[in-house]
């Protein structure tokens, strides 16, 4: 579903992202791990088509995120760190111009967004401005806006930063879901406990290079060559080093 | 604790400074020469009107000493305004304040800290604007460079008094009333008591001061010269200075100045001891948003969108920001001084002293341009920041399935409406006023309506072309490289309008001269050529450049 081949981007001299290839299949949920300022949210953000590679290819179910940008965003859901939302919509709004712009038929929304708006208990505040919102709130009302999308690939960069303890386990849940469903998810994050339960697959990407791929057990039995008993933490530390 | 506040900002300017290499700093001094060439504009011109006033005699050093007082009258009221908006920012909403409210330093300094940059925010560009003058002043009095020191020393003081009464306005509202609310409807009933002073200024028309022979009895008009302009004012303590230091009087140049220098120091120990007690309450109230009940039903785009499917991502960018701008305050208060500018633009088209019929047919056809430089204006506020005040949103724009030629065709449609409606309105009613003739009349109407068209297209292509998604505010935008290459342009494409219909008009005014055929046909047709060549690349240009930039604009 997201075929990255020799992807690189530079800011002037600096590589960010340095010859990246990576496959990852539909149903699958691949964890992007690397230390701050490795290159992560640079790979996220040409995935989405919000930034543009220096060289390289990246394909979205089929389609080039260069030469097709339309056709491969209508499949893709992303959400940024930063939960950057209009300030002056209401909740309610955003999920329906979240809805609008994606092409979610309206009676598709008229059931879906109360719904979604129960399921992060956001209804109360549906009608508040965002503005009022706090950092959590904004973060599961992008979350509430990818699944009413029902995207074939999902880019998450840190996703549960902000979340309360009972909307991390939420979001795990549905994480899942969307995997089960046939999308492809694509996540970026630090919580590598999370990453050692929930993924599929990890890949730990080091000064814009990728350092090690594969599954969770894969990835761990590629450090010192060990057996693969230690935690992925330990691993990660050890590669990073 | 003070001195480290201040040399955090002293670090910030300076690191900013050093990191202004290579473009930035060639951008950067192309501004500031434009900028010096204004400056330079402004003396001449303030420099002219000095030297008549002056010249005439008897009252002439009355006149120029009377203009002084109203020109430091209207400053200080302005930079009461400014500070009154720009203090409710600083001292409430500023992005640091968070970071500084969790430091261990005492409130009161933190208050000062933010107290002094809005004084320097509200005051800066009318200092320096007011400057010309001031050299204009002393240069038409033949004043030594003492003078101008003289100046700066009494202007320290009154700026900063000038100041508190928008800083201590905004603490006391805010702590009567701890709400963000609280500073929409003060950033509103700040453009409104702009509006109202600007309005009122006109409506006294001052342009009588120049023209003796309005007052009837020249006794009335010294003693309106010799009345003080506002005596419990600093603006008055000012120029009492300024007039005692010219005449040689150091005790009355001392005095004033002490006088004024004892009310700054007397307030600001009022404002220090009060914020200990009310600033705190102002500031967390101010973190508190009043409730909001958005409605659910579908709006009327969305019912356009489900009959022309066609349009349905233009119709919901459009919605979106029809919302948007409907629910900042910050746009109704734009729109409030707009108002207030069309008031005094035609009151002023009616006081033009216009005796002919041809002569009023003329000044509507000129006219063209100074509404076109007004819509241009208009569009420096409304339709050049449009792209860039996405802000930091603009990433769910960029990730979604829309085109940046959609978003930009989206922002032009939002913008197109109020620019052709106050062209339309400014022409209509300045032909009405002056009543011009049919030719010039329709002529004029369509020209407006074309030129509101160009501009914005003009002014959504430029704004794509130089983006600032990081941008705090729009005067940041206003004031930028690109705001001044939109306004340059928005010009010149206007002085090349009134260029290629000069040729007609002049041949239509031939023709109520009485001239046997006046029209030249060939003439008319080129004519028209080069203003629909003209009109063409004024549109295409920008448009496609901007777009281009937008494409590959990362984020």
């Amino acid at each position: 579903m997201i075929k990255i081949q020799n992807l690189t981007k530079t800011f002037g001299a600096y590589k960010a992202v340095d010859n990246l290839s990576l496959d990852i299949a539909a149903g699958e949920i691949f964890g992007f791990l690397g230390p701050n300022g490795a290159g992560k949210t640079t790979t996220v953000k040409i995935l989405s088509g919000i930034m543009k590679p220096a060289g390289g290819r990246v394909l979205v179910g089929g389609y080039d995120i260069v030469e097709s940008p339309l056709e491969a965003k209508k499949i893709i859901a992303y959400i940024p760190d930063e939960p950057f939302v209009y300030p002056k919509l209401t909740g309610f709004e955003f999920l329906r111009f979240i809805g609008d712009i994606y092409s979610v038929p309206y009676g598709e929304q008229a059931g879906r967004i109360p719904e979604l708006l129960d399921i992060f208990e956001l209804s109360a505040v549906s009608g508040e401005l965002l503005e009022a919102y706090s950092h959590g709130m904004k973060q599961k009302l992008l979350i509430a806006g990818v699944l009413l999308r029902k995207p074939r690939v999902a880019l998450f960069d840190e996703p549960t930063v902000g979340l309360d303890p009972k909307s991390i386990r939420r979001f795990k849940e549905l994480l899942l879901d969307i995997a089960r469903n046939g999308a492809a998810v694509f996540m970026c994050t630090h919580i590598l406990d999370m990453a050692e339960k929930l993924c599929t697959s990890v890949g730990i990407i080091y000064r814009g290079s990728l350092i090690a791929k594969g599954t969770v057990a894969e990835v761990k039995k590629m450090a010192s060559g060990g057996s693969g008993g230690r935690s992925l933490e330990e691993v990660f530390l050890e590669l990073t080093e | 604790m003070l001195n480290l506040l201040f040399k955090r900002k002293m670090l910030a300017g300076k690191n900013r400074l050093a990191a202004l290499k290579g473009w930035p700093l060639a951008k950067n001094l192309a501004f500031l020469s434009v900028g010096l060439v204004m400056l330079l504009a402004l003396y001449a011109g303030f420099w002219r009107l000095l030297n008549y006033l002056e010249g005439v005699q008897v009252i002439g050093p009355m006149l120029s000493w009377k203009l002084t007082s109203m020109v430091l009258l209207i400053t200080f009221s302005m930079v009461i305004v400014s500070s009154i908006i720009i203090s409710m920012t600083t001292l409430y909403y500023s992005f640091d304040l968070k970071f500084l409210f969790s430091c261990p330093i005492d409130l009161r300094v933190l208050f000062l800290d933010k107290a002094f940059e809005t004084v320097f925010y509200s005051s800066w560009t009318l200092l320096l604007a007011v400057f010309p003058y001031i050299i204009a002043l002393g240069r038409v009095k033949q004043l030594d460079p003492g003078f101008y020191f003289s100046y700066i020393f009494v202007i320290f003081p009154f700026v900063l008094l000038a100041g508190s009464f928008g800083i201590l306005f905004s603490m006391l509202v805010m702590y009567l009333f701890p709400s963000s609310k609280t500073r929409d409807i003060t950033w509103l009933m700040g453009s409104l008591s702009v509006s109202f002073v600007y309005v009122a200024f006109r409506f006294t028309k001052p342009e009588k001061l120049l023209r003796p022979d309005a007052l009837e009895v020249v006794a009335q008009y010294i003693n309106y010269l010799q009345s003080p302009t506002a005596p419990y004012l600093p603006s008055w303590w000012v120029t009492k200075a300024m007039v005692s230091y010219s005449a040689g009087n150091w005790g009355a140049f001392f005095s004033y100045a002490g006088v004024l220098f004892a009310a700054a120091c007397a307030v600001y120990v009022l404002m220090y001891y009060l914020s200990g007690i009310i600033y705190m309450k102002g500031f967390s109230g101010a973190q508190n948003s009043p409730r909001f009940r958005g409605k659910t039903r579908l709006l009327p785009e969305q019912k356009l969108a489900l009959r022309y499917a066609g349009f349905k991502d233009l119709l919901t960018c459009y919605w979106k920001d029809r919302l948007l701008l409907a629910r900042d305050a910050r746009y109704w208060s734009q729109a409030i001084l707009i108002a207030a500018l069309i008031v005094v633009y035609l009151f002023s088209i009616r006081q033009l002293p216009l005796d002919t019929q041809d002569l009023k047919s003329l000044v509507s056809f000129l006219n063209i341009a100074v509404a076109g430089f007004v819509v241009a204006a208009i569009g420096l506020r409304f339709t050049f920041p449009a792209v860039s005040l996405e802000g930091n949103n603009y990433w769910i724009l960029k990730a979604a399935p829309v085109t940046a030629a959609l978003i930009m065709k989206e922002k032009l449609l939002i913008s197109l409406v109020p620019s052709l409606l106050i062209g339309a309105v400014l022409i209509a009613f300045s032909n009405r006023l002056l009543g011009a003739d049919l030719f010039i009349s329709v002529l004029s109407t369509c020209t407006i309506v074309i030129a509101a068209f160009v501009i914005s297209v003009m002014g959504i292509g430029l704004g794509a072309l130089f983006p600032d998604f990081k941008v705090e505010n729009i005067h940041q935008l206003e004031s930028s490289y690109g705001g001044f290459i939109y306004m340059a342009c928005a010009m010149g494409y206007l002085s090349l309008v009134v260029g290629t219909q000069a040729w007609p008009v002049q041949m239509h005014f031939a023709e109520r001269f009485g001239r046997v055929h006046p029209w030249d046909w060939r003439g008319v047709a080129l004519c028209a050529a080069a203003y629909a060549i003209l009109n063409a690349a004024a549109v295409v240009i920008p448009w496609k450049l901007g777009l281009k930039n937008l494409e590959r604009q990362d984020i």
